[in-house]
């Protein structure tokens, strides 16, 4: 077995595991090192969820995820309370919490932060198909900071959603609800001969997820 | 309605077409009702709609909307009782839809998910044409204008224009052969163009298998597949109903769609159709902090309006004038 080896190594391991390098014996060993320590096997699921944003444009923090990351931070700095039920109730943000301290590495430190701001997103996608995490976050800041929200009245109170592709500013809701009106309100007599064609052509900022 | 009677009354509508050259490059006044125009444009859309169901072809498909241009490549094959057709966006993230009939399959790979869904609404025509309910012709007139050349073939171009200002006009490119639509305009009631959709490049007959299309559909493999839950409902069982009907739409379908959210609600879809246009309302319950404000929007054909009635929240979408939508809002009365 290998538990006993230092954890950096079996970091390492789990990575190529992770990526899919490891063969045979080293893959045994790995899985090995997967059932032994649970430290391992969270490490897994960490590099599978950094694989899946790398490799996701859509997931990737932008520019609003960033602000919105900014204000989460402050207002559970904020929140003493809510530290301790994070600590007691959420093991999988304690989880990224252990690895980071385990490790003196600030660069690895920088990686764990990006992964817990993975985890948030992820949580946020879950609920609902993709399509609330904008909407769910800020409501999410929102119920966090009542007092940040009334000290800054320029917060906007819906998510405004930015096209990349022009000037559209909307929220994340009605994106959705558009959607539906596409898929399900698609009748007319124009919809066969071009009307599906079309929207299943059209980019409506709403794939664009934000 | 077999095709010799199709063939005849496309050779009437070139016949027509000549006649009207002249007329139709200054912007048509709004022409008197004519009975024969009225009957034709239930003649056209249904050659349209065959020609759809009778012609395989690969293209590549452009919509221009809102100051957003997408474009996609299309394959379409079908054997006149089924059709497949795939259709890549070429710009945006990365999706391929796959149409089968009425089921419709979207790979989203950046995403790694597959959407599933039967589309229920796509086999509504010609059935839409034919019910009793549904008198396109009497709120739009078709008229030709005149032929182009769009992606290569030549096209009838006809004019759909509405009876009166609660609709949206349509300019169609009817590839001459067989129908098939080349290009589509939206205009709104001043003839401008807000929408448009056309082949920039049609190749037809070409060699792809129905078969094959339907195998690369079905391969979800290493896909997280979601298919979306819908519960049909009728909007007087949710407890509401439309007290001034708008001219024209007949309601189409309406289902409720329960999905994970913080605060649980399920929305209720109500579908209205005027056999071109359609018009969704969505009711769910009202939200302080969703739902801060009242909003209207429009984005090339399609426009929104959002209104707060009681302890309801109301978002009404549609590719109609604003004030069609308003006509719906006002429209909407809770009976329980």
């Amino acid at each position: 077995m290998n538990t006993m080896k230092p954890t950096t190594q079996n970091l390492e391991m789990i990575s190529a595991l992770a990526d899919g390098q490891l063969a045979s014996e080293d893959f045994a060993a790995a899985l090995a090192i997967c059932e032994a320590d649970d430290q391992a096997l969270a490490s897994w699921n960490a590099y599978h969820l950094i694989g899946d944003v790398l490799r996701s444009p859509g997931l990737a923090p932008q520019a609003s995820d960033a602000a919105f990351l900014a204000r989460l931070r402050t207002s559970l700095a904020q929140e003493p309370p809510l530290h301790a039920l994070v600590t007691s109730r959420q093991p999988m943000v304690a989880d990224m919490d252990r690895e980071a301290s385990n490790d003196g590495s600030f660069r690895w430190k920088l990686v764990a932060g990006f992964v817990s701001v993975a985890a948030v997103v992820a949580v946020a996608w879950n609920t609902g198909a993709g399509l609330l995490a904008p909407s769910a976050a800020p409501q999410l800041a929102q119920s966090a900071t009542p007092q940040l929200a009334q000290a800054r009245p320029e917060v906007p109170q819906q998510v405004l959603v930015m096209s990349a592709q022009g000037p559209v500013v909307r929220d994340a809701r009605l994106q959705q609800l558009l959607a539906e009106h596409k898929q399900f309100g698609g009748t007319s007599a124009l919809q066969m001969p071009s009307g599906f064609l079309r929207n299943a052509t059209f980019e409506s900022p709403q794939d664009a997820r934000r | 309605m077999n095709l010799k009677h199709l063939r005849l009354l496309a050779l009437a509508g070139c016949a027509l077409a000549s006649a009207n050259y002249v007329a139709a490059q200054a912007p048509a006044p709004a022409a008197p009702v004519q009975a024969v125009e009225s009957k034709n444009i239930n003649e056209w859309l249904m050659r349209m709609h065959e020609a759809s169901r009778n012609r395989s072809y690969v293209g590549t498909f452009v919509v221009s909307s809102g100051g957003v241009m997408s474009s996609a490549k299309i394959w379409h094959v079908c054997d006149g009782k089924q059709q497949i057709e795939r259709v890549d966006t070429l710009t945006g993230p990365r999706r391929s839809t796959f149409r089968h009939n009425d089921q419709v399959v979207t790979f989203l790979p950046e995403e790694k998910l597959v959407r599933t869904e039967k589309r229920e609404s796509l086999g509504l025509f010609p059935a839409l044409l034919q019910t009793t309910g549904s008198h396109i012709g009497d709120f739009y007139q078709a008229r030709q204008e005149g032929r182009e050349r769009v992606a290569g073939v030549d096209a009838d171009v006809i004019a759909l224009v509405p009876r009166d200002a609660m609709r949206f006009g349509y300019r169609v490119w009817a590839e001459q052969k067989r129908g098939l639509v080349v290009k589509l305009q939206t205009l709104d009631t001043e003839g401008k163009v807000l929408e448009q959709a056309a082949f920039s490049e049609l190749q037809f007959d070409v060699p792809v298998k129905l078969e094959k299309l339907a195998q690369m559909m079905n391969k979800v493999d290493g896909y997280r597949v979601e298919k979306p839950g819908l519960v049909k409902t009728t909007a007087s069982a949710e407890g509401w109903a439309l007290k001034n009907p708008v001219p024209g739409f007949q309601p189409m379908s309406c289902h409720k769609r329960p999905r994970v959210t913080p605060t649980g609600d399920e929305p209720m879809q109500w579908v209205f159709s005027d056999g071109l246009a359609s018009v969704s309302i969505f009711v769910e319950p009202y939200d302080a902090q969703r739902h801060a404000r009242e909003s209207r929007l429009s984005m090339g054909a399609t426009q929104s309006l959002t209104r707060r009635v009681e302890a309801w929240w109301l978002t009404v979408i549609g590719e109609v004038p604003m004030a069609t939508l308003a006509l719906f809002a006002d429209g909407l009365e809770r009976r329980k």
